[in-house]
């Protein structure tokens, strides 16, 4: 999931010009987990900028729960027919939900403004109702197979590949005492599964060009084709 | 000269190091920046000197230029390089300029993340961790880079690394020094240690791998040093007694105390190790009463 946060709320207003009507949008997937941009906060958001003296269009959180803003096909319908004069009346889309959300409703709108209402901060796992932990960096190229399936390029905070830096201070980061040694969970955990030898191989750099931007992907129900600066890589899912 | 060269006639290596000033060298070349007159205090007593890299994150004059006037004035230098500011085009272009400025060694780290250092906002880099740095490096000896292009004038210099004997868990530690000498590193100073039966149980992990090790030193001068190394400094852990032994001295005395507290511990260790790294924080003055404790002789 794509962890947000909402942003100040003065600093959200800031960016809205006198007599500016703004529709705001949430997400019912990642934002509503996170209470970012839920039913409840894009309801709220719209009471909070009105007190602000701020003219509110409308706003919508295209449903039902479990539903990603970040699904065009479906945002377009929402906006356009299910919404479509209070989406006419509006200058522009505050969106309460992450990046990719935010361009959702740009393509849904056929350009329309849009100001962010949200930092997008990781993706990440959600471990419970009420905390998030990002596992993983998105990076393209991904050599957990060695690593027990913990990413270095996540836990590390110099994301080392071949071990640790020497700083670790029982058990705790140098960086940031108040988390773990990336380090250490992945030896602790390869000990528990028997499996330090995996830790003994040269780890080669990244490569880098796989966590180029911008990237993209084509998926089909047979093969997917990634498409990065280190050129295009397609593969089946069927053999 | 490489200090391998040292190590290969069983020479007990000794090295100290300095770190670059914040700002410019003079351009009034009788004008020294504080880092080369400390090198030159050392120069007499230790083979070479480290000239630290940005430590701790910190924004200094490059450890090259300053590395350049310690070899200038006759003084051997140990270049630090570290991954933090630079990706592999950068580090590779700057090992192929240090050599071709009359460079001998160079000590490839990782280097200390931004987050501790004076510029927090700054993108930290980490394109290599140390053991690929080394890979690298020793790609550039054999005339190639890191892209399998083929180099004109290969480098040849000394490639140096660290450890950590405090690490927990230590053979974690260990398996990654592994790899930097398989990598091709050819020689380690250690992160300071305190502690004569922590050093000792290291060796004896490490032997095998027939690399030499300096003993890396950090002078204690005072019991609120001492303390603010174990609340601060990762790694690295002075004990109790040796915080009360530091304390139990008048500030007058202290560089002496301090001396002795050093001098007696490289004494201890001498036997197992090829060398010591002495990381003086500014008493360079010392160091040569260090040397004298552990009955060293002067180079
Ligand atoms: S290696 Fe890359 S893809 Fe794999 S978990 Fe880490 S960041 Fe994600
Ligand atoms: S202490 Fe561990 S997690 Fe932190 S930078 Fe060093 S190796 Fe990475």
């Amino acid at each position: 999931m794509h962890a947000t946060i909402q942003k100040p709320i003065d600093e959200i207003i800031k960016h809205i010009q006198p007599g500016e009507k703004v529709f705001v949008v949430g997400c019912n997937n990642c934002a509503w987990k996170c209470y970012s941009g839920g039913e409840a906060e894009t309801e709220m958001m719209a009471k909070r900028l009105e007190k602000r003296g701020i003219e509110v269009a409308g706003y919508t959180v295209p449903g039902p729960q479990g539903m990603s803003l970040c699904k065009l096909s479906h945002t377009r319908k929402v906006l356009l027919e299910d919404h479509a004069d209070e989406v006419k009346n509006a200058d522009s889309f505050l969106i309460l939900g992450c990046g990719q959300g935010v361009h959702t409703v740009i393509d849904a709108t056929d350009g329309g403004m849009v100001h962010p209402g949200c930092d997008t901060v990781f993706g990440g796992e959600t471990v419970s109702d009420t905390h998030i932990e990002e596992y993983c960096s998105l990076c393209g190229d991904c050599i957990i197979e060695n690593t027990g399936g913990l990413c270095p390029m996540t836990l590390c905070a110099k994301q080392l590949l071949n071990g640790p830096c020497g700083g670790a201070e029982d058990g705790h980061c140098e960086v940031d005492p108040e988390r773990p040694c990336g380090w250490i969970l992945i030896y602790e955990r390869l000990k528990k599964l028997g499996r330090l030898d995996l830790l003994d191989s040269y780890q080669p750099p990244k490569k880098n060009s796989k966590w180029s931007r911008p990237r993209s992907l084509e998926v089909s129900p047979t093969e997917a084709t990634f498409c990065s600066i280190s050129g295009k890589v397609t593969i089946s899912n069927q053999d | 000269m490489k200090l391998t060269t040292l190590f290969e006639k069983g020479e007990f290596v000794v090295t100290g190091e300095v770190g670059p000033i914040k700002g410019a060298i003079h351009r009034d070349k009788s004008i020294e920046p504080s880092c080369a007159i400390e090198a030159l205090q050392l120069h007499q007593h230790v083979h070479a000197v480290n000239v630290t890299d940005n430590q701790s994150a910190v924004m200094r004059l490059g450890s090259l230029a300053a590395s350049v006037r310690l070899k200038t004035n006759g003084i051997e230098p140990v270049y630090q390089l570290t991954c933090r500011d630079r990706n592999r085009l950068a580090l590779q272009s700057d090992l192929l300029t240090a050599y071709s400025l009359g460079i001998d060694n160079v000590l490839l780290l990782t280097g200390d993340h931004i987050q501790l250092g004076d510029h927090k906002e700054a993108k930290p880099v980490f394109d290599l961790d140390s053991v690929q740095l080394i890979d690298m490096a020793k790609g550039l000896k054999r005339g190639y880079d890191i892209s399998g292009s083929r180099i004109e004038n290969y480098l040849d210099m000394a490639f140096g690394a660290v450890v950590n004997p405090n690490s927990d868990p230590l053979d974690l530690q260990i398996m990654k020094m592994k790899k930097k000498i398989d990598a091709g590193a050819q020689f380690f100073q250690t992160q300071a240690v305190y502690d004569v039966t922590v050093f000792e149980k290291f060796i004896k992990k490490v032997e095998k791998f027939n690399c030499p090790i300096q003993v890396g030193i950090v002078i204690l001068k005072s019991p609120q040093m001492a303390r603010f190394m174990n609340k601060n400094v990762s790694g690295v852990h002075v004990p109790e007694d040796l915080i009360e032994e530091i304390g139990s001295v008048a500030k007058e005395d202290r560089k002496k105390k301090s001396a002795e507290i050093a001098g007696r511990f490289v004494k201890e260790v001498k036997s197992i190790c090829q060398g010591v790294h002495i990381m003086p924080l500014g008493w360079t003055d010392i160091v040569p009463d260090i040397l004298e404790y552990a009955g060293i002789k002067h180079k």
